[in-house]
């Protein structure tokens, strides 16, 4: 067996060039070479111009997100010899491994994606706890275990961008705020502490908001922590229902409905096979 | 070059530094801008996992079943195992008498408030069976005071304090590299750093100049650290005229994953995590018989090297030991080590649940760095003169809290009891009406060349790669300068490391271009890692002792009648110079005493 490994890179520095291009670079494998370990490599000692972001090597600063064989992933903790058995597909040569930057964001450098649209959508969250201020206990709050646990999934969330640059919403709807931030915020509607979670319900409560989710779940696939960012969000979703807010809205539209049935004495016309599959056009 | 004014300037935005931000603007400043060469949430405070000490008296032992035996809830009213005086104890004793006392007293007098606080701010500890905040114990302390959320404590207290700078609208400038630091005639007046998207320089003016830089674990090959972690604060403060105390105490944490370094918490010692050698025997009996796997950090991984070095290491190579996790249990491992078991499965294909993992002593914790007050003052001396506007508090200053060996859950504790205190300080420096000083000349212009040396293409040949000089350092360090030291070794440390420095003058990059140069911030990195690497070294050299986490081969006790003292590195016109300064100690009720667990 070889004991070298083909990385194929998509590189991309504006000032430089005028679109990206890819570039092939050959990098020695072992037992514990990890992504990352190779784009280091390549780094030190092929083309020092080869630029990425990392930190803590064990995927808890979220520095690292890139796609690597076409999918999100932190290379920090992706085995190289993981990733060369997961090339080829569709798109991709079997035995070169394919690493490019997280997609629908704005190119920096190489690997390196311009992230602050997503920050700011997670700070217009408002992440932070807005607590009853008469009610602060002298010690901490008492809260179940199980309450904790309902948080986990928002609480562990390290902001690598993994999910929200494979969810197909992002790809085309500026306003939506994604589902990084709907995490976070789904949190904060979860935590007893928390004193306005009808508030924050009503954030999200529209058309852009919770609602758009289309549970495509590629963000549950895309997490390289194992979070289900697309229960969140359709928790949030049903929980958003039931604000005194929608269900005014809804029950004045039910009967609006019921008054215009009425006065057109509409006919329900007879459907002979009620359990027939719906013809999905 | 464009010149930035704040009323507050922080360096670094992890704990200790959003703590100061945070604590500031709750003070009333308004005007607070917080600089960091990552992202703040990539901080390496959100990768600490086990917990944060404060005696809350929550969970205690059962009684009569030992320092591993089980823990139960503290039922409400019943009497208290804990207090902020037995946390003292158990610093001063863990830092092997180096800790200065006063200030190990306001540490743990802040805790138990400073934790109540991070609760009330939104952050989401685990809990015991009445709601409280659970409790686990932790290497070298005598009562359960690890507060923890699962093993991922640091995340979570980090995005808490996060989000509420955000709330209080403090300004951040991400990735925004620090170069260079401006103090004349005692008066510190702004910073210079980098923007490294553009990579232009900037001057930064600031009534109040905060480090909050972190630690200097990367100068070694086998680390914890975060690639981040390069002591930049430390070495441009050294290079600024500030002295730099007690660098030579630097922790290895004694569960790092095999070859790799990662850590692996103490939260799996204290869960009750078994420590294994080759002949699958339970070697701490031989060297920590009360404490066992729970003793404190520097004797843990002076054991295991010892082993390791006797021959009685496993895998391969022999270089580690195992971490036996499997008699804990799935549910146990799930619910309070996750994090741990995912880092296991992913660099070493182990599942704690059914199998050990071989682990080594990995660099961890810096206890030395910039001397500092109980407020973040920076001192410049040994009768504690202060640098007018100069505050330092994490793991890059140096208060001395954890003296010669710090014990595990009192870093995030300091950085955030330190971090607060210096934000008050500074709220209070600028309310009495501290001045904007001027910046005299074009302050930027050195470091302009300082990058354009390192971006111009070299003709000759001499140029060597900044990388291979970088790892040669990391190289001498773990070899030389780690866990077992001697005269021999270090001597030979320090005459390579003054070498690299030299070299260092005359490498070169190959990124040459201005855009979000890594490979430029790579270099700089490198130079401050050889510089500050001196100072370890020969505070090293000189301490003819052992103590804590320095252990001489070649001197093999603790000597208190010559080195009951803090070494004090001071940059000077003939190279560094190094002085002392007195440990303080309460003789009546601390006195220096044996170190046995």
């Amino acid at each position: 067996m070889s004991n070298t490994v083909k990385l194929k890179i998509k590189r991309y520095n504006p000032d430089l060039d005028t679109k990206p291009y890819w570039k092939t670079y050959d990098v020695n494998i072992t037992s514990e070479s990890t992504v990352l370990s190779a784009l280091e490599d390549i780094k030190a000692h092929q083309d020092g111009s080869l630029t990425f972001r990392r930190s803590c090597r064990h995927s808890i600063c979220g520095s690292c997100a890139m796609m690597v064989n076409r999918r999100n992933t932190l290379v920090c903790t992706k085995p190289l010899q993981e990733a060369l058995v997961e090339s080829g597909g569709f798109f991709g040569t079997k035995g070169v491994i394919t690493i490019e930057p997280l997609p629908y964001l704005p190119i920096i450098k190489d690997l390196v994606v311009d992230r602050s649209v997503f920050w700011e959508q997670y700070q217009d969250m408002r992440p932070w706890l807005i607590p009853d201020a008469n009610a602060q206990p002298q010690k901490e709050y008492r809260m179940s275990q199980a309450e904790v646990d309902a948080m986990q999934q928002a609480e562990t969330c390290i902001m690598c961008g993994a999910c929200y640059s494979a969810c197909p919403i992002i790809a085309g709807n500026k306003y939506y705020p994604g589902p990084h931030a709907l995490l976070k915020l789904f949190m904060r509607v979860m935590d007893p502490r928390d004193s306005v979670p009808d508030e924050r319900l009503e954030q999200v409560a529209n058309e852009n908001g919770a609602f758009r989710c289309h549970k495509v779940v590629n963000c549950i696939d895309a997490c390289p922590k194992g979070l289900n960012p697309a229960l969140a969000i359709a928790t949030l979703a049903k929980l958003a229902l039931r604000t005194g807010k929608i269900k005014e809205e809804r029950a004045e539209r039910l009967a609006e409905l019921i008054d215009s049935a009425k006065s057109a004495e509409i006919d329900i016309p007879y459907n002979p096979h009620p359990n027939a599959p719906v013809n999905r056009v | 070059m464009t010149e930035i004014i704040h009323e507050i300037l922080i360096v670094g935005a992890g704990l200790a530094g959003s703590w100061a931000a945070l604590a500031a603007s709750q003070s009333g400043v308004k005007d607070i801008g917080v600089l960091s060469k990552i992202h703040p949430l990539r901080s390496h405070s959100g990768a600490a996992q086990g917990g944060i000490a404060a005696a809350l008296n929550n969970v205690r032992p059962v009684p009569n079943t030992g320092n591993r035996g089980p823990l139960e809830q503290v039922p409400e009213g019943d009497d208290l195992v804990d207090s902020p005086d037995l946390h003292m104890f158990d610093t001063i004793k863990g830092s092997d008498w180096l800790g200065d006392q006063d200030k190990i007293r306001v540490l743990v007098d802040d805790a138990i408030d400073i934790l109540y606080e991070y609760e009330h701010m939104g952050c989401v500890f685990s809990r015991t069976a009445d709601g409280r905040i659970n409790q686990r114990r932790f290497g070298g302390h005598s009562a359960p005071r690890a507060n923890f959320a699962a093993d991922w404590t640091g995340h979570v207290l980090l995005h808490t304090v996060h989000e509420q700078c955000l709330k209080n609208g403090v300004k951040f400038y991400s990735e925004w590299y620090l170069l260079d630091l401006i103090i004349e005639d005692n008066i510190t007046r702004g910073i210079i750093a980098m923007d490294i998207l553009t990579g232009e320089l900037h001057t930064i003016r600031a009534k109040a100049v905060m480090f909050g830089t972190g630690g200097y674990g990367r100068a070694w090959k086998i680390t914890s650290n975060a690639t981040a972690n390069t002591g930049d604060g430390v070495a441009i403060a050294y290079r600024a005229g500030v002295p730099l105390m007690d660098m030579e105490f630097v922790q290895f944490h004694p569960t790092g994953i095999y070859r790799h370094g990662i850590l692996m918490s103490e939260a799996c010692r204290g869960e009750g995590g078994y420590l294994t050698n080759a002949n699958g025997d339970r070697f701490m009996e031989n060297y920590a018989p009360s404490m066992m796997e729970i003793a404190p950090r520097d004797l843990v991984s002076r054991s295991e090297q010892t082993e390791i070095n006797e021959g009685r290491g496993v895998m391969d190579d022999g270089q580690a030991v195992y971490l036996d996790m499997r008699h804990l249990g799935r549910e146990k491992i799930m619910s309070r080590l996750p994090q741990v078991r995912e880092i296991a499965m992913n660099f070493l294909g182990v599942d704690i649940i059914n199998e050990p993992a071989p682990i080594q002593p990995t660099a961890h914790y810096s206890m030395g760095g910039i001397p500092t007050t109980v407020d973040g003052q920076v001192i410049r001396d040994a009768n504690d003169t202060p640098v007018t506007g100069f505050y330092a508090a994490g793991e890059c200053a140096c208060v001395s809290v954890h003296g010669a060996n710090r014990l595990g859950t009192n870093s995030l504790l300091e950085a955030s009891v330190f971090g607060r205190r210096t934000g008050y300080e500074m709220a209070r420096f600028v309310d009495n009406g501290a001045p904007l000083y001027p910046i005299m000349g074009n302050p930027c212009e050195i470091q302009q060349k300082r990058i354009e040396k390192l971006l111009a293409h070299h003709s000759n040949s001499k140029g060597e790669n900044v990388v291979s000089l970088g790892d040669e350092l990391k190289t001498t360090m773990t070899e030389k300068c780690g866990i077992f030291r001697s005269d021999e070794l270090l001597t030979e440390a320090l005459a390579t490391v003054k070498e690299l420095q030299d070299r260092v003058q005359h490498a070169t990059i190959m990124d040459k271009s201005s855009r979000f140069n890594t490979d430029l911030l790579g270099a700089l990195e490198a130079q401050n890692v050889i510089n500050f690497s001196e100072v370890v070294v020969a505070g090293a050299l000189a301490r003819t002792e052992s103590r804590g986490a320095h252990t001489r081969t070649d001197y093999a006790t603790r000597n208190d009648d010559d080195w009951l003292k803090h070494t004090l590195a001071h940059k000077t016109n003939d190279g560094m110079s190094l002085f002392y300064k007195d440990v303080n100690i309460d003789w009546e009720t601390f006195p220096p005493q044996e170190r046995k667990y």
